[in-house]
């Protein structure tokens, strides 16, 4: 056998054997863990915000909140995992995450405008009949003036002066 | 009364009356602050469930627990808090409740959940001391594991001549989430258990 051929056969073995020494936890693997990881911490925060928002103007988040919280043990698992060097799993566990932030998050907002609508409406109703009931006041407190002046300068002219 | 007295009566009455036509709508849009305090509870209890009975006096590779963690929403609002469990010896900072500022040591467990406000959160918690090793007057721990998840701890604690042991202590910081500054903050919370820890 020749050198060249000698040289491609050992080649060959290289590449099927150099995979084998190499380290499962390549610097590859963290940097897309990590990124994982903030793209759910991310997607947590907005969730989050979100629910707080459809909370403020009225809304039962009893349910989203449960939702959130299978969503933040998946977040701590994944930093639990990737503080253990088991970047596979803390990956899994950030994408979980970040499902779930993703469904709440979207959720939340439908909710805040369903809850929104009749709070709003309810404000129109309510603005129209104080607006209404205020012009409504000041017709009557000036038509009711203008009757009691006149019978009060009335009554004052029926009254005959008296010299004791 | 003459007229001008009558025309201030008048006036008086239609003002009041025209207060009482805005407040429906003014109860809507203004919110009265609320004037209770804000604040958040956190709690340590024993495998009984009540405040005594902590493990103390742990041998290596015994489970210990549960102990029951627990916190108390009273902030207003949903909150988003964070638990960072961590272990120390008695040379390593702990946390200051004084300067509001948690312990530099790096968190082994987690916890992180969403609490409505008036609700309450618990989660039991178990714990095993593992590689530990008899070195003249000092234990080494090589280990803790945290319900079920084990982690490398490499601590050593010296003989407390004063108080007969080798204490280690297994802490935990509460934190919330800030919206203002997009982050965790340490609230200002911790509870604890001192461990004796014999090979």
């Amino acid at each position: 056998m020749s050198a060249s051929k000698l040289f491609f056969v050992f080649l060959v073995l290289l590449v099927f054997l150099v995979p084998n020494f190499v380290p499962e936890s390549s610097a590859s693997d963290s940097d897309s863990t990590s990124s994982a990881i903030k793209q759910a911490e991310a997607t947590m925060v907005s969730a989050y915000e979100a629910v707080l928002e459809a909370e403020q103007v009225g809304a039962n988040v009893s349910d989203l909140l449960a939702r959130l919280n299978v969503a933040a043990e998946n977040l701590a698992n994944a930093h639990i995992r990737q503080g253990l060097g088991d970047f596979e799993n803390a990956t899994r566990f950030a994408n979980l995450c970040y499902d779930i932030g993703e469904e709440v998050r979207g959720e939340a907002r439908k909710l805040k405008i369903e809850t929104y609508r009749p709070y709003v409406t309810s404000l129109l109703i309510r603005t129209i009949v104080s607006n209404a009931s205020i012009i409504g006041i000041i017709l009557a407190s000036f038509l009711g003036w203008h009757a009691f002046k006149r019978r009060y300068y009335k009554r004052m002219l029926r009254m005959k002066p008296q010299v004791d | 009364m003459n007229l001008k007295e009558y025309r201030t009566v008048f006036l008086v009455a239609s003002l009041a009356l025209m207060i009482i036509a805005t407040f429906p709508t003014l109860s809507m849009v203004m919110s009265s602050p609320s004037s209770r305090e804000r604040f958040s509870e956190f709690w340590l209890l024993g495998p009984e469930h009540a405040a005594e009975n902590y493990p103390f006096n742990v041998r290596a590779d015994e489970m210990q627990g549960p102990i029951y963690l627990g916190v108390g929403n009273h902030m207003g609002c949903s909150e988003h808090y964070l638990i960072y469990v961590k272990f120390r010896n008695q040379t390593q900072q702990p946390p200051s409740s004084t300067a509001s500022k948690p312990s530099p040591l790096p968190p082994l467990y987690e916890f992180q959940f969403f609490l409505e406000d008036g609700e309450a959160w618990e989660t039991p918690l178990n714990f095993i001391i593992r590689n530990t090793s008899l070195q003249k007057d000092s234990i080494f721990v090589g280990n803790i594991s945290i319900n079920g998840v084990t982690f490398p701890v490499s601590c050593t604690s010296t003989w407390d001549s004063k108080n007969n042991g080798f204490y280690y202590q297994l802490f935990f910081e509460l934190w919330i989430y800030d919206l203002g500054n997009s982050s965790f903050h340490f609230h200002n919370r911790f509870v604890g258990i001192w461990l004796n820890v014999t090979v």
